[in-house]
């Protein structure tokens, strides 16, 4: 991947004002998006292997921030470098689609930490004041990279290739870092090959979980909270089984949690590309009355920023597994 | 290595091509002037005297050999004690599965809390030690 040293000669002079004339260097412009509404949830992802143009990654390379560039500098290796670069220019890219009177550049994007670490959106710097704030959450295997989006609502997203086997003994993981009622869960099922999948799935909820509360992995540690599915419509908590998607709710109970807040939360699970674990976390809408949580609305999208964009949804890329409508 | 020395080059040359008089044609060199300094790549440096509660090298070098393995990384590759974790592509899974690969090769409980601060190998084992310490202690 010779790309790479060409790109260190990066010029630092590119002009970086908000700018139409920036994107007819680019193979087409990014197709805009109506914002999500207050109930949505976006998803958008990229494959890897499906970028192979040189290019393009050049482009993409020139959309990040110098620190941006310095960190995929320092990742050991051409797979893992080209992994950063996608995961930026996916956040970067995806974010600038959602704009109401002013196009934004999406190399003039800024980004910082909330107090605990989470990646965030600094508005600050954008010239649309009018801008309503998107929250974002990015999650990548090495196969595939996925960010979600929403209006108003944190949101944390985790991915994990269905085929991912532990190095572990997998009860002797889900012991070490799972809740007691998950690893009865887990070691209820006999055949090793659900149980690995079902432990991978249930690790994505968790993750995502932790990281839609955006306060670091030491907030929630796994084991003070477990997920499990309750079906909506008896009120009664099914252990396993199939599972159908419209009769099941995920449930958090959180030990360290007197006043319940943990069910503020609705997740969505899917298969997602045919390839994919994806687990989505996002704040439950509280107009919503009754005790009941509205499946997520969810809007999926495969890209090549800048090439290609694909609504999957319905399609064979976007399977509900539990969340969804 | 060439995933280290890749590193080193394209970082070097990278702050390189922000000086008006650098020479991208040294890519292939070993030795790299940055602000008039010569830059031996990682290998080749002599390693560096870590001042205080430093683990031991046999300790670094385990919890190398654990991160290979979970990682999948040749046995060659280059990975010591500055290496960072998420730079060889550790993602959270991987980490917790290292935590736990640690905890049974040391016999130690590594919290939540702890864990989350480990960004490098040396890090890991400085904890490690830090605990195997406490441990035999009580």
């Amino acid at each position: 991947m010779s790309w790479l040293w060409l790109r260190c000669r990066v010029n630092f002079t590119m002009n970086i004002r908000c700018c139409q004339r920036n994107f007819c260097a680019a193979s087409s412009p990014l197709v805009p998006v109506p914002l999500p509404s207050p109930m949505e949830t976006h998803l958008w992802y990229l494959v890897p292997n499906e970028v192979k143009s040189d290019t393009l990654l050049n482009q993409y390379l020139e959309l990040l921030s110098p620190c941006e560039r310095e960190n995929v500098f320092r990742m050991s290796g051409d797979q893992l470098r080209k992994r950063a670069l996608l995961a930026r220019a996916l956040v970067r890219t995806t974010i600038s689609r959602y704009q109401t009177n002013c196009q934004i550049h999406p190399r003039s994007l800024k980004f910082r930490k909330n107090i605990f670490g989470k990646p965030e959106v600094d508005w600050q710097d954008v010239d649309d004041r009018h801008l309503p704030p998107l929250h974002f959450n990015i999650s990548h295997s090495s196969s595939l990279i996925a960010c979600g989006v929403t209006m108003n609502s944190p949101i944390g997203i985790d991915v994990e290739e269905k085929q991912r086997k532990l190095k572990n003994n997998i009860l002797a993981f889900a012991r070490r870092y799972f809740s007691p009622y998950e690893v009865e869960l887990l070691t209820a099922i006999s055949d090793p090959e659900f149980q690995r999948q079902e432990l991978i799935k249930l690790w994505t909820l968790k993750e995502a979980y932790v990281k839609a509360l955006g306060r670091g992995f030491s907030a929630a540690p796994f084991k003070t909270f477990t997920i499990r599915f309750r079906t909506a419509m008896e009120g009664g908590i099914h252990v396993s089984g199939h599972r159908d998607s419209e009769a099941f709710d995920t449930v958090i109970d959180s030990f360290d949690d007197p006043k319940n807040l943990a069910n503020n939360w609705q997740f969505a699970l899917l298969d997602l590309a045919g390839s994919h674990y994806a687990a989505i976390c996002t704040e439950k809408d509280r107009t919503a009355g009754g005790k009941g949580t509205l499946p997520m609305k969810l809007t999926v999208w495969r890209t090549i920023p800048f090439v290609e964009d694909e609504c999957v949804s319905g399609t064979d890329a976007v399977v509900a597994i539990a969340g969804l409508t | 290595m060439a995933s280290v020395t890749g590193t080193s080059i394209s970082m070097a040359s990278f702050k390189a091509s922000l000086a008006p008089s650098s020479r991208v044609s040294t890519l292939r060199s070993v030795s790299l002037p940055i602000n008039g300094k010569s830059f031996t790549p990682l290998r080749l440096r002599p390693a560096r005297f870590r001042v205080s509660c430093s683990a031991k090298p046999e300790t670094v070098h385990k919890v190398c050999e654990i991160v290979k393995k979970q990682l999948a990384l040749p046995d060659d590759s280059a990975v010591s004690g500055e290496s960072k974790f998420a730079a060889l592509g550790a993602d959270s899974l991987d980490t917790v599965e290292i935590v736990m690969g640690l905890e049974e090769e040391f016999g130690i409980s590594v919290e939540e809390e702890s864990a989350q601060s480990i960004a490098t190998v040396q890090d890991a084992a400085d904890l490690i030690e830090k605990l195997v310490e406490k441990k035999g202690s009580a």
